[in-house]
């Protein structure tokens, strides 16, 4: 037998002991104060709450909930000695008459996870302690016990019988007493209300009892205080009753959760297993565990970390964010993380049940989310390869503008102004016209080069002047219909004019056409690149790698290229550009 | 005929070769600027009657500048140029109310006449 076992064991025997105890203290006093509802409701109780707390700190030894339920029943099971016509006994029991109640406040304000919220759920759970004992053993030494119609014998305590200081003094717990209850009361009722779903479920069914205990107890002390004495009886066996059940709302509520949560993993197993039907395992696991904002996070092991289905990556809740995560493994390794609210954390077995029901679903879509993680890198290296390559391009067509161009153009100045100095001589006139026509044909030369690399004046003056000089230079007559008539993404512009470019290309070299037409128009949110012509058709993407290229490069931009090319109609070059 | 010239261009390389050339085919540079601002300044203050605009400048571009430079109380004849060829330009100049583009390489007093007659 271990430590803990041990423990368990001993407060067992304790508990067993504690709670049998009020019946021969009620059997023995004929005349006690409450016999009756002693002799029934002591052990009850006392072993209710004992028994109870049990069960609950063997589950959860962390949660403090368990110990102060075993703290209610023996303070309840001293406080019943209230019976005995002992003076020793029925003092022990009248000192100890509020502290399952202070207890109480305690267990209610700290269910279910066993802390305490607020600093007012604290200052209430102190003022309550503070009541049952320091209060009530001032209030015991000016309260005068024998005497009264409640058949309490002396008070051992009593250092004043003086009645108008014993009012006074008397008083004064049970108003404390009263806006205490109604404090506790209000708070409950709060928490009660800002709970959701799940959460809700699990603390109706203690809160509402032990509500109820404090507000009949609320009553109980005010109609003492204000003098109404005929209904507190009723009062008293009210509260007791209600007190008796508290135990087992808990009960209830755990067993029900059980249940209700035992199922919903047997229907999540059928569920799953239900072959041939596509399963949205979040959705499933979401009902399955009554938590709507339920979320799954997906573990990549190559990148140590969380994604969500989409492949993006995700962080697990904090502390305190109200949702918690719990780990599902497969074969001894993470597959999934489930992401809940925190209310479920008492029954984290569940969530981890219904997990591993679902666990080669989760290890399927943990596969898909890892192939979209690495879909969305390539993409996106993807995207920056072709943006490196066009700054590269951009660069080099601006080195060749600066650089060799510039130098060529002062070359054929400097020739010219030779030239009319050597008008004398027409040998030289005529190699230096020859000269300068070879300077010509490698200036046009360089020009097209760099236009191959960058269209010059896109960046400067846009799309819709360098199409213009794109069709004009075409060796067909190229009709230009739709512009976008104003400035567009800069990766759209170049892809667009890459397109029209290459199209422009093919229709010269391939086509045969007579006529060709380009268009560029904005739909729902994309630039639509078209380029039509009259000519042979028959252009096959697949063969040639110059649409091939061009399909490469719009989808880069997640773009998508299709060319409609059906033999002796014609060939129709479209581009959808995504542009928001 | 026009014979006081502006030449517009940030290249100073070019510029002088430019009033080099233009000199010895008998016109009489009047300035140079390397931007939108001073051509417009020196456009004002010297009256020239031909201006020789690129298309590119630091400040902004040569289809502007020659808009405001026509528009000018006693305005020169604005000739585009620019070490790309007329095509890449388009309908850019035929707008821009320049009488026309010569490419850097075969700037002379022969094509700018051609413009300007």
């Amino acid at each position: 037998m271990n430590g803990t076992k041990r423990r368990l064991f001993a407060l067992g025997a304790a508990g067993l002991a504690a709670g049998a105890m009020p019946l021969p203290v009620a059997l023995a006093n004929e005349g006690g104060y409450q016999r009756e509802l002693m002799a029934i409701f002591g052990p009850l109780i006392g072993w209710a709450f004992i028994g109870t707390g049990l069960l609950a700190w063997m589950r959860r030894p962390e949660n403090r909930v368990g110990l102060l339920m075993i703290a209610v029943g023996f303070s309840w099971c001293a406080s019943t000695l209230i019976a005995s016509d002992q003076t020793a006994l029925f003092i022990t029991g009248y000192l100890t008459i509020a502290l399952p109640y202070a207890i109480l406040y305690h267990l209610l304000l700290a269910f279910p996870d066993g802390r305490l919220h607020s600093t007012l759920e604290r200052v209430l759970v102190v003022a309550g302690y503070f009541s049952a004992t320091v209060l009530k053993v001032i209030e015991t030494m000016f309260e005068e016990t024998a005497g009264t119609t409640r058949g309490y014998p002396e008070n051992p305590l009593l250092i004043t019988s003086d009645e108008n200081l014993w009012i006074d003094v008397v008083q004064l717990r049970p108003t404390f007493g009263v806006l205490l209850a109604l404090g506790v009361v209000m708070v409950l009722v709060w928490r009660w209300r800002a709970a959701r779903g799940p959460q809700r479920r699990a603390l109706t069914p203690v809160l509402v009892a032990g509500s109820l205990v404090t507000a009949l107890l609320a009553l109980y002390l005010g109609a003492g205080v204000i003098g109404i004495s005929e209904v507190r009886n009723e009062l008293e066996i009210g509260r007791i009753a209600v007190l008796a059940m508290l135990p087992f709302a808990y009960l209830g509520g755990l067993i029900h959760s059980r249940v209700v949560g035992g199922t919903a993993v047997s229907k999540l197993i059928a569920r799953l297993g239900d072959q041939g039907r596509r399963v949205d395992v979040r959705d499933e696991l979401a009902q399955a565990l009554d938590d709507p904002s339920l979320a799954l996070a997906y573990w990549l092991p190559e990148k140590e970390s969380y994604v969500d289905a989409a492949g993006r990556a995700i962080d697990l809740p904090l502390a305190g964010s109200g949702q918690i995560a719990t780990t599902v493994e497969r074969a001894g390794k993470p597959i999934a993380a489930v992401i809940h609210d925190s209310s479920l954390a008492d029954q984290r077995e569940l969530v981890r049940a219904a997990g591993t029901a679902a666990s080669l679903v989760l290890e399927n879509e943990r596969l898909e989310a890892e192939l979209r993680a690495k879909v969305e890198e390539l993409r996106a290296s993807r995207a920056r390869i072709v943006e490196s390559s066009d700054d590269a391009c951009r660069r080099i067509e601006r080195d060749l503008h600066d650089g060799a161009q510039q130098r060529l153009v002062s070359m054929a100045l400097n020739l010219r102004l030779l030239g009319s100095s050597l008008d004398a001589n027409p040998e030289a006139r005529r190699e230096l016209e020859s000269v300068r026509a070879e300077l010509r044909a490698a200036l046009e030369e360089l020009r097209e080069l760099a236009r191959g690399i960058h269209p010059p004046m896109l960046s400067d003056r846009g799309l819709d002047a360098v199409l213009e000089g794109l069709v004009h230079r075409a060796p067909l007559p190229v009709e230009l219909g739709a512009t976008p008539g104003e400035r567009l993404p800069e990766r759209i512009e170049s892809t667009t004019y890459f397109v029209v470019s290459e199209a422009l290309t093919n229709v010269a070299k391939y086509s045969r056409a007579t006529h060709a037409r380009v268009d560029i128009t904005r739909e729902n949110g994309s630039v639509v690149v078209e380029v039509s012509d009259d000519g042979v058709g028959g252009a096959d993407p697949a063969k040639g790698s110059g649409l091939l290229g061009l399909g490469d490069r719009v989808a880069a931009i997640d773009g998508k290229l299709e060319v409609e090319s059906p033999p002796g109609q014609g060939t129709t070059v479209k581009a959808t550009l995504p542009c928001v | 005929m026009a014979e006081s010239v502006l030449i517009v261009d940030d290249h100073p390389g070019f510029r002088l070769q430019a009033r080099r050339l233009l000199e010895s085919e008998g016109y009489r540079v009047v300035g140079e600027a390397d931007s939108c601002a001073s051509a417009l300044d020196s456009a004002r203050t010297l009256t020239p009657e031909l201006a020789l605009v690129d298309v590119y400048l630091p400040d902004g571009n040569g289809v502007e500048l020659t808009s405001r430079l026509t528009s000018l109380a006693d305005p020169p004849a604005v000739v585009l140029i620019s070490s790309h060829d007329g095509l890449d330009l388009g309908a850019v100049v035929a707008n821009s109310g320049a009488r026309g583009f010569v490419a850097k390489a075969e700037l002379s007093r022969e094509a700018i006449e051609e413009l300007l007659r």
